[in-house]
């Protein structure tokens, strides 16, 4: 056989691998997104309307045929795609679906929001629908390549997103903040990577792989020579970046000031999308290329845990602001779903699930409240006080409620589905034999609930009667009815999934 | 044949990095943080650059590509946020912008 054919035969077994039909949910995301920008060029007058609904019910249909295809067939039959790029799992299907639902929320959301601003509207779903996809690939990556640049698509959209209310120095402020350090948190990531290149290139050391990006080929290297100094550094610097995403200690610096300066609708999608991304990422690489180092992964992560639980419960204590409240109890979420992770490095197979789980009770949690925030906010978005609160169950009693069911889901209250979620993470700790991290995360449980029941207490049973000229905070708040429907839907999903889980629960 | 060895190339990509790093902790103009940022970027990109060469393997040079375009995007959009906050509040200095601290 000549050179000629072999390379012919190397690229033609190359390019079966590009089975682009794997893809078609990000491609018609970014189809989506071209054609929403086509509207507000076409669609005159109507473009108020006609931009968010696109952008909306294109969504949904694709999410319909990507739940209608899921379980028809076994992802793991298709392989790696295009040469290794792509890796799809069960995992990272549901994940599709979970960015998606989390994206068509971000974009009602964000109805409310740009309604009271006097900003461009359709900047903000084409940005939206491009975050979603490079999420969605994100979750599916086995290649640090693909990781680098489904990452950074993700991020740079989100530096816009966050300094989106161009005519306010609080946003603006926020999308600097964010910028610098998710740009330095960006570069330790890549230069982790390059050190894990370069030692599992080195033609000097055993199982060096000559494409030694791939997440399998570092498996591999990283099984056979553990104690390699240079790869271990290079994952903790990868770990490092990843845990900037999920705003754990000590990478959560950035999260207070961001998430009060952002948008509202940009505030939750950073809460939700870009916290589940990361915990995505740290499944794929725990159980793919650093599945060999668990003796240092554990250590580090569980201190991580730790840290991260006791500060986000504590520092959340004292904030009247409500987006630092959902931030810094952000970050305490962030620490009960890194107990699971800890467990599934420990070789507990049900950890992934029920970090899923979790994921899933914090969207529909988190949603559910950052709606009732949305209707309360007037047009200073960042100034968003518990105070604000007050009343609220007299003013506008639907609101109150839905706001006690998320609150209260986000708190652990059984029988809402957060309640189930941490009993989920819980058992997995506990099958894992993480008996310290257990008891600290109970602890972080206990603190929650004091201030998401501040914040409900106000709501509820603070009776005050205001000061001159601020009576307009006694006016009851007009709710439309398709907003009412949707965080009704929201509301009660919360209370279904914490009394039947279906295939979720299962397992446990 | 005496060519520069792998470990003085690496020597120069981490003092690089850490003087980019160290930068942005501590300077207090918004556009040498940014600037900083960017030394970081460069010094993975000679780290890239020289495994590649050592490890005779193509994929660092092709990621050096994706890390020049992606750092570009990053600059274009960086630029943008930082001439839009001059333009509110008339400064660039770290110290100054503090709106958001309570």
């Amino acid at each position: 056989m000549n050179h000629s054919e072999l390379l012919t035969q190397l690229s033609e077994q190359y390019v079966s691998t590009n089975q682009w039909c794997a893809l078609w949910p990000e491609i018609a995301l970014a189809l989506l997104a071209v054609l929403v920008l086509l509207i507000d060029l076409f669609a005159g007058r109507l473009r108020a309307r006609a931009v968010p609904f696109a952008a909306i019910a294109g969504q949904v249909v694709i999410f319909a045929v990507l739940l209608g295809k899921l379980g028809t067939c076994d992802p793991a039959d298709s392989g790696l795609l295009f040469s290794g790029m792509i890796l799809p799992t069960t995992l990272s299907e549901v994940m599709r679906l979970f960015f998606l639902l989390a994206s068509i929320l971000v974009c009602w959301l964000g109805m409310l929001y740009l309604r009271k601003q006097d900003l461009p509207r359709m900047e903000f779903y084409c940005l939206t629908l491009i975050v979603t996809a490079a999420l969605m690939l994100l979750g599916q990556s086995s290649n640090f390549v693909m990781l680098f640049v489904a990452l950074e698509t993700v991020t740079i959209g989100f530096y816009i997103l966050v300094s989106y209310g161009r005519n306010s120095i609080f946003s603006l402020e926020g999308g600097l903040k964010y910028l610098v350090l998710g740009g330095t948190s960006t570069a330790i990531l890549l230069f982790g990577i390059v050190l894990l290149y370069g030692a599992a290139g080195d033609p000097s050391l055993p199982v060096h792989s000559g494409d030694s990006l791939n997440f399998l080929a570092l498996e591999q290297f990283l099984a056979a020579n553990p104690n390699n100094v240079l790869a271990k550094v290079g994952m903790v610097l990868v770990l490092c970046g990843v845990c900037f995403k999920i705003g754990a200690v000590p990478f959560q610096i950035w999260i207070p000031d961001v998430y009060q300066g952002a948008p509202t609708p940009v505030t939750a999608f950073l809460a939700v999308s870009s916290k589940a991304a990361g915990f995505i990422v740290l499944i794929n690489l725990v159980t793919g290329p650093f599945g060999p180092m668990a003796s240092l992964t554990v250590p580090l992560l569980s201190a991580i845990t730790v840290v991260t639980i006791l500060f986000g419960n504590l520092t959340a204590l004292g904030q009247r602001n409500v987006k630092r409240v959902m931030g810094l109890s952000g970050i305490a979420h962030a620490g009960y779903l890194l107990l699971g992770i800890v467990a599934l490095i420990q070789g507990v197979e049900l950890a992934a699930w029920a970090v899923i789980f979790y994921l899933f009770t914090y969207l529909f949690g988190s949603f559910t409240v950052f709606g009732v925030m949305s209707h309360l906010a007037g047009p200073d978005d960042e100034n968003q006080e518990v105070d604000h609160y007050v009343n609220l169950a007299r003013r506008q009693p639907f609101l109150a409620g839905v706001l006690a069911i998320g609150l209260g889901s986000l708190a652990g209250i059984p029988p809402l589905a957060g309640f189930i979620g941490k009993v989920f993470l819980f058992v997995v700790a506990f099958q894992a034999n993480l008996y310290l991290l257990l008891g600290v995360a109970i602890l972080g449980v206990v603190i929650s609930i004091y201030y998401y029941f501040g914040w409900m207490r106000e709501a509820f049973f603070q009776e005050q009667t205001w000061p001159e000229g601020k009576e307009e905070q006694l006016a009851p708040i007009k709710v439309c009815l398709p907003h009412k429907v949707a965080m009704a839907a929201l509301a009660i999903i919360t209370v279904l999934l914490g009394i039947y889980q279906g295939g979720f629960g299962g397992g446990f | 044949m005496s060519t520069v060895g792998l470990n003085a190339y690496l020597f120069v990509a981490g003092l690089l990095f850490a003087l980019g790093f160290f930068g942005v902790l501590l300077r207090r103009n918004t556009l040498v943080i940014y600037m900083c940022m960017e030394l970081m970027l460069n010094a993975v990109n000679l780290a890239l650059v020289a495994f590649s060469r050592f490890n005779r393997t193509m994929d660092g040079n092709l990621f050096v590509f994706f890390i020049i375009t992606v750092a570009a995007a990053e600059v274009a959009v960086g630029l943008a946020i930082i001439v839009a906050l001059y333009r509110k509040r008339r400064t660039v200095q770290v110290e100054e912008l503090n709106a958001l601290s309570n």
